[in-house]
């Protein structure tokens, strides 16, 4: 069985004149066959390599540009991040120095709150215990007064029943000695 | 209708009529009857007080003796001559009252003038000298 290639590939050299036929190509087509070929292939050139290039080449201009686009986002997002958190923590930082001031500044009210209503206190006492002082003075007066009268009073009714017309004469009589 | 007298000149002529004697009562239904006359009965108070100035310049002195008891003659004539030395009158008329609220002692009232040493005054002294 392995003898028969063998056989024909001796005879083929034998005959390379006709080897193309041996071959079944026949040069008019084959020529034929190469214009059209080269036809095609100019046309192909001409017409749809350069709409297929551009296309392709916009194509990637645009993935390229997305790909920019992309990365600008993502390096805006990075930047983003590092100024939120860069934010984050001065915001952390004044909202801590604002928890102190407060802090501060709600002990300073609180004091001089404190201050003000022990002032307040002093005062209130102290109006209180001069009040209490004016109204013991007008007490003490009134009953001063009230003695007074009440000691003019008695000694009205009881000299009105102890002067005699003996001791009348002597009064009146002690009078006119005075005035003289 | 009468002429308007001034009560200077009114008083001046009753006071003149008192010293030369003229009874006291026809004066005063003399003045009564002048004062009805003019509508002048509200200055009787004021023309008796000027009487009594007009007497008493002329040495005649009416006094008001306020005590709480009767006075006693010899209190009496005591309280005269007070009055005499006082102002220097020839003759004093003096009025006497009884008033138990004056406690005791006497308050004599002269024209212009007036002696308290009544007991009720000395209490009021007392009472609005020491009242605080």
């Amino acid at each position: 069985m392995n003898l028969l290639p063998v056989t024909q590939f001796a005879a083929a050299e034998e005959s390379s004149g006709d080897l193309m036929s041996t071959l079944g190509i026949d040069w008019a087509t084959l020529i034929f066959q190469i214009v059209a070929f080269l036809i095609l292939l100019f046309l192909l050139k001409k017409f749809v390599y350069p709409w297929l290039m551009k296309s392709v080449d916009e194509r990637q201009a645009d993935i390229e540009a997305a790909s920019h686009a992309a990365t600008e986002a993502q390096a805006a997002a990075a930047d983003a991040e590092d100024r939120v958190a860069k934010l984050l923590k001065k915001a952390r930082g004044d909202a801590a120095d604002i928890v102190a001031t407060a802090k501060l500044e709600s002990a300073a009210a609180l004091d001089a709150s404190e201050q003000k209503a022990q002032r307040r206190a002093d005062q209130l006492v102290a109006d209180a215990q001069a009040e209490i002082s004016k109204e013991v003075l007008a007490a003490k007066k009134a009953l001063y007064n009230e003695t007074l009268d009440l000691v003019t009073t008695a000694t009205a009714n009881i000299v009105g029943k102890v002067v005699t017309k003996e001791v009348d004469v002597s009064l009146i009589n002690d009078a006119i000695k005075a005035v003289k | 209708m009468a002429a308007r007298l001034s009560r200077r000149k009114i008083t001046s002529y009753l006071a003149e009529q008192m010293v030369a004697g003229t009874p006291v009562g026809q004066l005063v239904l003399q003045l009564a009857a002048y004062l009805i006359e003019t509508k002048r009965t509200s200055e009787v108070g004021l023309i008796v007080r000027d009487i009594e100035y007009e007497l008493s310049s002329r040495g005649i002195v009416l006094a008001q003796v306020t005590s709480a008891l009767d006075l006693t003659t010899a209190t009496e004539a005591a309280v005269t001559k007070l009055i005499k030395d006082t102002t220097g009158a020839s003759k004093v008329n003096l009025r006497k009252f009884i008033d138990p609220e004056v406690l005791g002692g006497v308050k004599i009232d002269l024209p212009g003038l007036q002696l308290d040493t009544t007991i009720a005054r000395r209490l009021t002294t007392l009472r609005t000298n020491y009242k605080k």
